[in-house]
């Protein structure tokens, strides 16, 4: 549950081993719902990771992120389709 | 009155002798057997007639006599034996007489098994017998309500002149649970259409044969009028969190109890699901559920048959929602858990990859 009470809508995997900590992602998330880990990841870096919840599937993220694989965006689709 | 613990079957008899039933006619047939048990021990208290008759047949052609001298009489069955009195129904339905009949439905079609099912749904909802009519259905979905609908039958049967089937299934027919019944109906006296053998009654005529064409086309109007009236006066529903519900469970009987446990289940899991469960079979809650398909996104079906009940369904939503169905048969039960499993893999949000 996002911090305005909404459900969320997406979820993102941040792949914590090819991150190198730049901070794009963080930057440009409109919801603000990444950050830099505590701890480091095998290159020596902070990783990018997830707060949990809040995502709004948008994929911003994805297209800053200059990693290729460092990022996967999923979106919550409601089932079955509208009718 | 204080509460009681009670069996369902037992339930249905004491309801209706303070219903004011007189006449029982019947013949055994698991799981309904205790109805006629019952009926043997408490109609002769009450001053009424506890009958066994040779089939099934006989004991609906009994209570065509019984209805027709202006008596309140019922008889109870199971699938097979209700298949049996299907002439009967027919008969009464035309002659406009009054009669209750409970149908504690088991495993079919022939033989079948004793187990709980609810395969009946279309020979009693649809009408197993011939010609133009229709029976009013009721459907229990605990023993408080076996009682209470038992009430509710003798009423609408005199109001509707018809016969009602209490449409529950062997777990509420064998489950025991508290009940309080209502308390003793004050009879009014005998219709004037009644035939009593009596001088006053000697021009009264129970017949439901009309040989001529426009009488018989008048008196089919007649009949086809009461069943537009109870569609809009007599129909009963229990709607369960539906408010907000993105998603809408149907199902009657023992499955409503079920589906009440899935609906808390699957709002934990953050899907916004709601419970319609028909009280009454026949008239169907059509204005009712298509009255939430305005918010709700789909419905779901769960019935204890191979999709009868969904069909009635789909006819209420004339395509405006996408109806789901889940059933098991034989004499099982969903559980909550394995409904809810159904619910989410129908309802729930899926995470689809977009990117990556």
């Amino acid at each position: 549950m996002a911090t305005d009470g909404k459900p969320d809508r997406g979820r993102v995997d941040m792949n914590a081993e090819e991150c190198k900590g730049c901070g794009l992602c963080i930057e440009a998330c409109p919801p603000k719902v990444l950050r830099l880990a505590d701890h480091l990841n095998h290159y020596g870096y902070h990783p990018a990771e997830y707060l949990g919840a809040g995502c709004t599937g948008c994929g911003i993220c994805f297209f800053v992120c200059p990693e290729p694989g460092g990022i996967t965006v999923l979106r919550l689709v409601l089932q079955p389709k509208a009718a | 009155m204080p509460k009681q613990l009670c069996k369902g079957n037992e339930a249905i008899v004491k309801a209706a002798v303070l219903a004011g039933c007189r006449a029982y006619y019947g013949y055994p047939i698991t799981p309904a057997s205790e109805i006629a048990e019952a009926a043997a021990l408490y109609l002769p208290q009450a001053g009424g007639i506890f009958l066994q008759a040779e089939s099934e047949v006989a004991a609906i052609n009994m209570i065509f006599g019984a209805a027709s001298a202006g008596v309140r009489a019922m008889s109870a069955s199971s699938g097979p034996g209700i298949s049996l009195m299907q002439e009967g129904f027919s008969y009464l339905a035309g002659a406009e007489l009054p009669c209750v009949v409970a149908d504690i439905m088991r495993g079919g079609p022939g033989l079948g098994n004793i187990a709980p099912e609810q395969g009946d749904y279309n020979q009693i909802v649809k009408g197993g017998g011939h010609g133009n009519y229709r029976t009013l259905v009721l459907a229990p979905a605990s023993v408080q309500e076996m009682a209470d609908l038992t009430t509710l039958a003798f009423d609408l049967a005199d109001e509707y002149r018809n016969p009602v089937v209490v449409l529950a299934d062997g777990n509420i027919g064998q489950v025991m649970e508290p009940v309080e019944f209502a308390s003793r109906a004050f009879l009014p006296p005998p219709p004037e259409w009644a035939v009593m053998g009596t001088a006053e009654t000697r021009r009264n005529m129970v017949t439901s044969l009309i040989l001529e064409a426009d009488v018989m086309e008048r008196h089919l109007l007649k009949l086809e009028a009461k069943y537009q009236r109870a569609q809009r006066e007599a129909v009963r529903v229990e709607c369960w969190r539906t408010d907000d519900a993105d998603f809408v469970l149907v199902g009657y009987g023992i499955v409503g109890r079920v589906l009440k446990a899935v609906v808390e289940l699957a709002r934990a899991r953050g899907i916004a699901v709601g419970l319609l469960r028909p009280i009454t079979l026949f008239p169907f809650p059509v204005a009712q559920i298509r009255e939430l398909s305005r918010r709700a996104k789909a419905f779901a079906v769960v019935e204890l048959s191979n999709g009868q009940l969904v069909d009635d369904v789909r006819l209420a939503l004339e395509g405006r929602r996408p109806v789901e169905f889940y059933s098991r048969m034989g004499g099982n039960v969903p559980s909550a858990e394995e409904v809810l499993a159904f619910v989410e893999r129908k309802f729930a949000a899926q995470e689809v990859l977009i990117h990556g």
